[in-house]
């Protein structure tokens, strides 16, 4: 069953064109992987999909309701989670504070039980908390809890957003580019970590730029270029896909000759 | 019982300083957003006016008129907090400048209400109700050992300090909280704190407003406490001050503010004899503080240095 749908998504950039007609559909439980070259228009799609950006076309349904042009918040109490090709964390904050935050929308202490420190505000504070903790845990940080954010290391800082953004309990996670910059070891890691996700009953649609890792890990790929959709399949459907081939090492014009 | 060592005058610079202090966290609440507001000279002249003309011209209490001109301010601080949500940085700091003047403009021209350039004068003021209340009562300051000008200062020093101590636990409380994790969140990183599941332009306007309407508490009771007001109170350089409480005494734990409030009212009526001089110690302090210690006096670091080794020193 279909959790996320994108129907004839476009968006336009004053005249220019970063998406056009894109129409795909991630299921229920599966993990997919939005792929292509640099420019294509995978983080626009994540964009839109959060509504960071409105759609200039189309339609965004998430469990069958069209969610294009709520606030960005709204979409993350709906069950949408992201992390970001840039980390951004909130640097100063340690790393349990950053993961308390992504809490916000599970939590609904105000001003004045926040205030008061009634009975409800200090049980909700504990278990954000135990939530936090058990969230970091998950994600290798145990550990780290008191360590600012802005000053653990790479990959750590990868790990912590994404303990973040579970920290919302979304229904469907998108990951930009989380291997990026990630050495081989930590790599495998978050391998072992998108499935432990998923099993976790979070469906997972990943942007990345690290073929091994997506042929591996994902059940699905939709291959973008130039903002239009050029390929959607399995893993192995799309290895040998002359279009994505194409896309990547660019056509050989001279000779024609098959490679 | 005597208390002679009782200096009304000391009392009086204690009176100042609670006020300024009331609106050092005021700066500071807002600020916790990323919102950078120097509108609240003006939101402190709506406490101020409005309570003073409910007391003066209306026959109000002086606590139910500090009320809504407190919450008069916070309305407002919420139709300017809309609005500035567009603004980021020097933007919104100019623009709520641009307010507080066009606010002092307008109290000085609407001269049937606000008296104009002179300013409402005899505003009933709090040390005097209470003597009156107490003496009404059957008692008098002499049976404690006051004088009553010892005692008109010190029950007006002491119901300052009060709301001072209550604003500080309920913003100490209030930050350290889901809320507080909201307003750093977003100050941190907007677009994160958004995706994170945080209504930001509710918190900004929260925010905003609370600023305001706290702003505005210290204009009424300074209305309340001085009993004369004037558009020159709530000038220009008096956005500059609010603000240089918090760049001086730092603008990233609530401690700051509090203490370059306390700090830079205590200065130049210890140096009194350059107290002209005021606004030019004001740079001097702004400028060697942005070049040795550009996040103030006070930050987090200590706060956090200073409350770690409490327990260590008492064990």
């Amino acid at each position: 069953m279909a959790l996320l749908s994108l129907v004839d998504i476009r968006k336009s950039f004053g005249g220019l064109s970063a998406v056009d007609d894109v129409s795909f559909s991630v299921n229920e439980g599966e993990i997919a992987g939005l792929i292509g070259p640099n420019g294509a228009g995978k983080t626009t799609l994540f964009n839109i999909v959060t509504s960071i950006y409105p759609p200039s076309g189309g339609r965004v349904l998430f469990r069958s309701e069209d969610i294009a042009g709520r606030k960005p918040h709204d979409v993350t109490r709906k069950g949408i989670g992201r992390t970001f090709q840039n980390i951004r964390l909130f640097p100063k904050m340690t790393a349990r504070e950053n993961v308390m935050v992504g809490r916000h929308a599970g939590s609904r202490a105000g001003i004045w039980r926040s205030v008061l420190r009634t009975g409800t505000q200090r049980a909700e504070e504990g278990r954000i908390r135990e939530k936090t903790d058990e969230l970091l845990a998950f994600m290798g940080l145990a550990g780290y809890e008191e360590s600012p954010a802005g000053k653990m290391p790479y990959g750590h800082q990868r790990r912590l957003e994404i303990a973040r953004a579970l920290a919302a309990e979304p229904r469907l996670l998108l990951l930009d580019e989380p291997a990026a910059g990630m050495n081989e070891s930590e790599t495998r890691e978050i391998h072992r970590l998108i499935l432990a996700i998923r099993a976790l009953g979070v469906t997972v649609l990943l942007i990345e730029h690290d073929m091994s890792l997506v042929m591996n890990v994902c059940d699905r790929l939709v291959v973008l270029n130039f903002g239009r959709k050029i390929a959607e399949g399995t893993p192995e459907e799309i290895r040998g896909n002359p279009q994505v081939i194409e896309a990547y090492l660019g056509k050989e014009e001279e000779d024609g000759g098959d490679a | 019982m005597s208390f002679e060592w009782l200096n009304p005058y000391h009392l009086q610079v204690g009176s100042f300083i609670l006020i300024n202090i009331l609106l050092g966290i005021s700066i500071y609440v807002t600020l916790a957003t990323g919102q950078l507001s120097l509108g609240n000279a003006g939101f402190m002249s709506i406490g101020a006016y409005a309570s003073a003309i409910l007391t003066t011209q209306h026959g109000f209490s002086i606590p139910s008129a500090i009320v809504i001109g407190s919450l008069l301010a916070g309305v407002s601080g919420i139709l300017v907090g809309i609005p500035a949500l567009r603004l980021r940085g020097v933007y919104l700091a100019i623009a709520t400048l641009g307010f507080g003047e066009v606010l002092r403009v307008v109290f000085i021209n609407w001269e049937s209400l606000t008296g104009g350039a002179v300013g409402i004068a005899a505003i009933p003021q709090m040390g005097r109700e209470i003597l009156a209340a107490v003496e009404a009562a059957g008692f008098s300051p002499e049976d404690w050992g006051l004088r009553n000008n010892q005692f008109i200062s010190l029950s007006i020093f002491l119901i300052l300090a009060a709301v001072v101590v209550l604003a500080i636990l309920f913003f100490l409380r209030l930050l350290s909280s889901r809320v507080g994790r909201a307003y750093t969140a977003i100050r941190m990183d907007e677009t994160a704190a958004e995706t994170s599941g945080i209504d930001t332009t509710y918190y900004k306007v929260l925010a905003f407003s609370q600023g305001a309407l706290l702003s505005g508490l210290a204009g009424a009771l300074f209305a309340h406490a001085t009993s004369y007001i004037s558009p020159a109170d709530f000038t220009y350089h008096r956005a500059v001050e609010i603000l240089v409480f918090a760049v001086f005494g730092g603008s990233e734990a609530l401690f700051g503010p509090v203490f370059g409030a306390t700090l830079l009212t205590l200065l130049p009526e210890l140096l009194r004899a350059i107290s002209d001089y005021r606004y030019i110690v004001y740079g001097i302090l702004v400028v060697l503080t942005m070049v040795f210690r550009p996040q103030g006096l006070i930050d987090p670091a200590l706060v956090a240095m200073l409350t770690r080794e409490k327990p260590a020193g008492g064990s």
